[in-house]
């Protein structure tokens, strides 16, 4: 089997590195023609991880286990890493501005290779255990990964803003090829506002999909209360809009801190604490 | 938001409940807070936290509650709180919020129109000015949407578009709707209750059991019957399959039947039945032949001693292992009823023999069989249409929140004056401003094209 799902798995890993290389090329020196290419570079990624997605699927139905492939840590992975950049190119394509390339791509990379590369992760696909085996459950992992891949792309650009800095307005060089603190702040906006909406639908589908299998909506195991943290915090980001002097740096770096929460919420929960979500830990 | 004056705004500790710092404020701090129940493990006993933490901090564990954080006394202030803190400002920002609905954004005058934030200004000469200016209103009529005009007072008119005014209400619904959620949570504990039941294959019950205090029965207004338990495996091992073919017998009539599975639940007069675990309880036969030439085959259910009166004989089952080597083998303990007793290992088809009270008996396992023990979970919540109900409302309410924007676009039209005609294309929209930007752009090249200006 050599193409296999997890053979055009491994290549997106390697093109979505050109890829995050090419985007910090372009940033760096400012060619219009690389910064292109980088988005090409990355479309084609795109393309090969959804091919790789589709084969891992076709591919358990021959095994006879026929899921789709949202069940465990790997697929998970995958699966944020291709919601990443779809979320990324979709922003790049409404505002032209290919600098948020070079913070974005990488959170995609890294989730390809830690997922392809890490001995904690295993690629094998797996039958669907009894709880796991609803609708609900592809419903509540498409919906949080939306959330958590619109908060990847707003913390890359809450890591430009703290960059960029609230004084260097003017500067020349790196930094002034990145987005004004005005659009940056507005986009970052937008995007949390995108992804609140989607970790919102996604606790809430967790909720009805626990609903029908244990006959609890909210029994608050660590992995629900991370989710309700990370949750908090992004609606703190909000409403700090309203609250003057919270604006700009503030929700910036509540974008980070945001992000950290959805990372422990995703890797942490499973690794260092226990509860209902263990899956990720197989 | 805003200090907005409404007739409440006077009240410091109104201003203090209606403020949007105070529910940063709540919301960090119940970020933080949260973390604490996942990293202290809840519902334990009291003697777990006292051995695991040591006394000084066992007695912060006690009196904050922390062994069962999210209901503690504190942790339920802190909602409460929050939601005192959304009421107050709903009820804060409505006459606002009404103001701005009951506005009808046609009554506008061309200074203000010159001071919104998307607008262009045309002056059109004679000879041609009011052909030309026919041609505008006709083409801003085609590309703006519906529109509605008016005479101002100064000789204009104004020309509007407006769409999505009511989504300003959509704020309201997804703030009400964490309001819902939390009535439903509290309506569907206290009107509710949850519970558990091990049912044998074959038995009947009329009650659970309470999961918050195992000796309390909940009695459930009618009879559930398990008539089978089925578990499938994978080839890897992993479990494939768990289910309980339920029936509901309710006076004297079995009115419902109904295979469970985990994520396929059963609903009879409000109460729910889900799959949640099983076990498996073995049942041996043993044929025991006496040294007189009787014989004798007894059943032997876990758990449970069964007599052979007649010889005086007591005999119980102490281990089962379903496979030893391709057959199953059991540990009976067998004795006089009120004597000693031996403990002996039986393989299927295989006997052993004993002295019991002056006879020797041959013991001999003849058939071994596993019977499950299905484990329901049992939950009555009346709150939870009420939560989905919130639910529901929020997403739809966040939908509009984030997509419906409020747009106006303007056109103004004055004849006459020395100056000629004056055309003013003015637009505003509280969200998605790129986009209507576009929009707005495409509107006033096409205007363009008529006046002659741009390309
Ligand atoms: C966790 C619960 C809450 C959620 C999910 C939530 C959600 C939201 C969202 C999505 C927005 C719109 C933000 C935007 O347009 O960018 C918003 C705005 C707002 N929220 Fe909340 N909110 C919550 C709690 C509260 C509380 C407790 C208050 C009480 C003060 C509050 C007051 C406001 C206000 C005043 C606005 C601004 C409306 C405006 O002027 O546009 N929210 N909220």
């Amino acid at each position: 089997m050599t193409f296999s799902s997890s053979y055009l798995l491994s290549i997106t890993t390697f093109i979505y590195l050109a890829a995050a290389a090419l985007y910090l090329i372009h940033w760096v020196f400012r060619v219009e023609k690389i910064g292109l290419a980088a988005s090409f570079v990355t479309a084609a990624g795109l393309v090969c991880q959804t091919a790789g997605i589709g084969l891992r699927w076709a591919e358990s139905y021959q095994m006879g286990y026929g899921h789709a492939p949202l069940s465990n840590l790997y697929e998970s992975l995958v699966f944020f890493a291709w919601v990443t950049v779809l979320v990324y190119l979709i922003i790049e394509w409404k505002t032209g501005k290919r600098v948020i390339g070079a913070f974005a791509t990488p959170f995609a990379t890294l989730a390809m290779a830690y997922a392809s590369f890490s001995p904690d992760v295993q690629d094998k696909i797996q039958p669907l255990i009894p709880a796991l085996q609803s609708n609900w459950l592809i419903a509540h992992v498409i919906t949080c990964f939306l959330g958590y891949a619109s908060f990847a792309v707003a913390c890359g650009m809450g890591i430009m803003y703290l960059i960029r800095g609230e004084e260097s307005e003017s500067n020349s060089g790196l930094l002034s090829a990145l987005p004004s603190l005005k659009v940056l702040d507005d986009l970052m906006h937008q995007t949390i506002v995108f992804g609140f909406l989607w970790l919102s639908v996604g606790i809430i589908t967790g909720a009805v999909w626990a609903n029908q299998a244990w006959g609890t909506y909210w029994s608050w195991d660590p992995k629900e209360t991370w989710s309700l943290i990370t949750w908090f915090v992004y609606a703190t980001a909000l409403h700090a809009r309203f609250v003057r002097g919270w604006q700009g740096k503030r929700i910036a770096l509540l974008s980070i801190i945001g992000f950290v929460s959805v990372i422990f919420t995703y890797f942490g929960v499973n690794f260092l604490l226990s509860g209902l979500h263990s899956y990720g830990s197989s | 938001m805003k200090n907005r004056k409404t007739g409440t705004g006077g009240n410091p500790l109104w201003k203090f409940l209606s403020s949007v710092r105070l529910a940063i404020f709540l919301l960090i701090i119940l970020a933080v807070t949260s973390i604490v129940g996942t990293i202290i493990p809840q519902g334990e006993t009291m003697q777990f936290y006292l051995n695991n933490y040591g006394p000084g901090m066992f007695k912060a564990i006690k009196l904050l509650r922390l062994d069962d954080t999210y209901h503690s006394w504190w942790y339920l202030t802190l909602l409460g709180m929050f939601s005192l803190n959304l009421i107050v400002c709903t009820l804060n920002r409505l006459p606002f919020t009404l103001k701005l609905f009951k506005r009808d954004y046609i009554d506008v005058t061309a200074d203000y129109l010159l001071r919104a934030s998307l607008c262009h200004k045309w002056t059109l000469k004679a000879p041609e000015a009011s052909e030309k200016a026919a041609q505008i209103v006709d083409i801003f009529r085609q590309k703006a949407g519906s529109i509605r005009e008016k005479r101002l007072d100064d000789g204009g008119t104004v020309y509007m578009a407006e769409s999505g005014k009511w989504s300003y209400w959509g704020l309201y619904g997804l703030h009400l709707s964490i309001l819902i959620i939390f009535a439903g949570a509290v309506y569907g504990s206290m009107a509710g209750f949850k519970g558990r039941i091990m049912l044998l294959e074959g038995e009947t019950t009329d009650h659970a059991v309470a999961s918050s205090d195992v000796t309390q029965k909940i009695p459930l207004g009618f009879l559930l019957r398990c008539d089978r338990f089925v578990v499938d495996f994978y080839d890897t091992g992993a479990p494939k399959l768990f289910r309980s073919d339920l029936a509901v017998i309710d006076n004297g009539r079995e009115v419902l039947k109904k295979s469970i599975e985990v994520n396929d639940p059963l609903t009879y007069k409000g109460i729910t039945f889900y799959q949640s675990s099983y076990q498996s309880i073995p049942e041996v036969t043993l044929r025991i032949t006496d040294s007189g030439g009787g014989q004798r085959n007894l059943v032997i259910p876990a758990f449970q001693r069964v007599s052979w009166p007649e010889a005086g004989l007591t005999m119980g089952l102490m281990k089962f292992l379903p496979n030893v080597h391709g057959v199953p083998a059991a540990r009976i303990w067998i004795g006089e009823s009120n004597g000693r007793a031996d403990a002996l290992w039986l393989f299927r088809g295989s006997s052993k023999t004993i002295d019991a009270g002056g006879k020797t008996y041959k013991v001999e396992l003849q058939d071994a069989a596993e019977k499950y023990m299905t484990g329901l979970q049992v939950k009555k919540d009346p709150g939870v249409w009420v939560v989905w109900l919130g639910c529901t409302g929020l997403i739809i309410g966040f939908a509009m929140v984030f997509w419906v924007a409020h747009r106006r676009m303007w056109l103004y039209v004055r004849p006459g004056g020395k100056d000629g005609v004056t055309v003013i294309l003015a637009g505003l929209s509280n969200k998605n401003k790129m986009k209507f930007e576009n929009e707005f752009d495409e509107i006033k090249n096409a205007l363009d094209s008529v006046t002659g200006e741009g390309k």
